[in-house]
């Protein structure tokens, strides 16, 4: 084949790119920057409205917190199955990510059954005479983030259990051997090892709870909007597309940033430039 | 009295099958001691036990006295090497032989002065802020070597650590060990299958098999004196006679051949064995004794000399002689055992 021709090849995937990625961002974009000329007005108002400024930071807040939780919950749970016989490795992954097969709906249904008025806590502190009056947990701040760290955590395991089997056992030894205990060769060794791994969980499950729109609806509440609801209202219920629009695009940039911070701080802690081994 | 002492261990994984069995080991202070056996005899569970990752079923482990055997790895001070060298990747040759130093909270000023030292006494100057891929096998090693000798090791444990070098390398590899070990005077126990490596930096060897210790000697008497036939086997006899002994220093074969025998031991029937080397081919047969006569089977050419299985009276019998006289397969020929060469199993 001659040289030049190779590039033909190429042709209908571009034409995918552009008429499913390109085009739509490109539509999608457009309206919210051209206002009788280029002009950032749309981004400038959602910044200006302290509405839309709570439920951005709601959002912000709710991801960063639930990627930090899922990073605590999920480093030494993924280290105690890594460190399994494989026969047993393969069951408790399946336990973990079990939840990752349910419909979202149905999660968000258990919980609402869990933290409820009427809910399981509420019935237990009760009966047990802890507490006289029933606690709000759902419909709060707490109910989404409880949900978005139940939906992500199988993600932050199945990433960091794929990095956390390939640490040579040796290596824990080795640091043993050198007068760490356990606990300070895991400090000292796993975890810096497995850094890129967190990286790439904290991504997940970050950007997964910034896009999330089932979850914090139905535990939410109307109180509790975060930015997918919103835009769902702008909308669907509104007709707003433009405004809609404006929230999408700011919830991609907000993306990347976290992206490019986070990956920033891998390079910087992992020196070596490369992550594997 | 050891320095080291392994006191009837017992080790099982599964609590059926015994991986060590009675295993006892004397070790004197700055010795260097070798464990030699095939794979799967239990040589790695051997050091893993004096190293503190296992805990043996029964049987004591002592140091200097010190009864050992259930003190946490990281408190034993042991220098160990591993296979693989598990060197750290995410931190630089420096700061992984700082490693153990920087544990035990040493001055800062300290640890340069100590881990530069190492790095230089194990020729690894100018490589410091490299990282562990940036280095060449041998590199590696004597990286893990250095960390592992930096926290002055009361033991150093080395499991096969000359098994991923090419073949020079690993005899540079084996003489600076030697070296090292010798300067600092640290009792040392390495693992190896490797018969010649072994013999070459050992003090003292114990041959292993199935989890216990079949003979412990210098390797000198290892390679002169085979106890068993195991370790006869091990270490390069191919030929096994069957032998019933008719009075000291004479035994005789099954087809009536007498024997003589400069080694003997005491037993009633057993076998001679011998190096295919030590046999030697004769035309004359001016005397009747220790003379085994058969056919050539198969020859085989070795190098610097041919190979032959020759089928005797007492069995089949491999020999190796010079390229002056080739004998054809079908040939009869005679075979002399020379008295001094026969060892007794
Ligand atoms: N963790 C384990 N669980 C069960 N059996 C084991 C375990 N480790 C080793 N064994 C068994 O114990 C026996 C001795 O193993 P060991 O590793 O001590 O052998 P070795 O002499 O070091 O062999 P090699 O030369 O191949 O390294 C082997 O039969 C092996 O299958
Ligand atoms: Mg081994």
């Amino acid at each position: 084949m001659k040289k030049s021709l190779k590039y033909l090849l190429l042709v209908p995937g571009i034409v995918m790119l552009v008429v499913f990625l390109v085009m739509p961002l490109l539509s999608t974009i457009m309206p919210t920057v051209f206002d009788q000329g280029f002009s950032l007005k749309a981004y400038i108002d959602f910044f200006k409205d302290p509405y839309y400024v709570q439920i951005f930071m709601r959002t912000l807040r709710v991801s960063l917190i639930a990627a930090i939780v899922c990073i605590i919950l999920g480093v030494p749970t993924s280290y105690f199955i890594s460190r399994c016989h494989p026969k047993w490795r393969g069951l408790l992954m399946a336990i973990s990510i079990f939840p990752m097969l349910t419909n979202s709906v149905i999660r968000a249904f258990a919980w609402i059954n869990i933290l409820g008025k009427n809910g399981v806590i509420n019935t237990i502190l009760m009966n047990l005479h802890i507490i006289d009056e029933p606690i709000t947990m759902l419909y709060t701040e707490f109910s989404v983030l409880i949900g978005t760290i139940y939906l992500f955590l199988p993600l932050m395991i199945i990433t960091l259990v794929g990095v956390m089997e390939n640490i040579d056992n040796d290596m824990m030894e080795a640091a043993e051997s050198l007068g760490a205990n356990r606990l300070t060769a895991f400090f000292k060794v796993v975890l810096p090892l497995s850094l890129p791994g967190i990286i790439v969980g904290s991504v997940l499950v970050f950007t997964g709870a910034l896009s999330a729109y089932t979850t914090p609806s139905l535990l939410g509440g109307t109180k509790n909007m975060v930015m997918a609801t919103l835009i769902n209202q702008k909308s669907t219920v509104l007709g707003d597309w433009t405004g809609a629009s404006v929230i999408a695009l700011i919830m991609i940039i907000t993306t990347i940033v976290v992206m490019k911070v986070l990956n920033y701080i891998a390079a910087k802690l992992d020196k070596r430039g490369e992550s594997n081994a | 009295m050891g320095y080291i002492r392994l006191k009837d261990i017992r080790v099982s994984y599964d609590n059926k099958n015994n991986i060590l069995e009675g295993l006892n080991l004397d070790i004197q202070k700055g010795e260097l001691v070798s464990l030699l056996g095939p794979s799967g005899c239990g040589k790695t569970t051997t050091l893993r036990v004096i190293a503190g990752f296992i805990e043996p079923n029964d049987g004591q482990f002592l140091l200097e006295d010190e009864d050992l055997t259930h003190v946490p790895v990281h408190k034993r001070n042991f220098g160990l090497v591993f296979q693989s060298y598990a060197l750290f990747p995410h931190l630089t040759v420096f700061d992984n032989v700082a490693f153990g130093l920087k544990l035990k909270k040493l001055d800062k000023n300290v640890i340069q002065e100590k881990v530069d030292a190492m790095i230089k006494a194990c020729d690894l100057e100018g490589l410091g802020q490299r990282f562990p891929k940036e280095l060449s096998g041998g590199q590696r090693q004597r990286v893990a070597l250095a960390r592992a000798l930096v926290i002055e090791p009361k033991i150093l444990l080395l499991d096969e650590p000359l098994s991923n070098l090419d073949a020079k390398l690993r005899i540079n590899m084996r003489i600076e060990i030697k070296r090292i070990q010798k300067k600092l005077g640290i009792t040392t126990i390495f693992v190896t299958h490797d018969q010649e490596e072994c013999f070459s930096i050992s003090d003292k060897v114990a041959v292993m098999n199935k989890g216990v210790i079949e003979q412990y000697d210098t390797p000198e008497e290892i390679y002169a004196h085979p106890k068993t036939e195991f370790v006869a086997r091990f270490i390069g006899f191919e030929n096994f006679i069957p032998l019933k002994k008719k009075e000291n220093h004479v035994y005789v074969g099954e087809n009536g051949a007498l024997f003589h025998v400069d080694n003997d031991v005491d037993c009633q029937s057993c076998q001679a064995t011998i190096r295919p080397d030590d046999i030697l081919v004769i035309t004359s047969v001016d005397n009747k004794e220790n003379i085994l006569k058969g056919t050539v089977e198969v020859r085989t050419f070795l190098g610097k000399s041919y190979q032959y299985e020759v089928a005797t009276e007492l069995g089949r019998v491999v020999v190796n002689s010079s390229n002056e006289h080739i004998y054809e397969s079908g040939q009869d020929i005679v075979l002399l055992l020379p008295a001094n060469k026969i060892i007794l199993v």
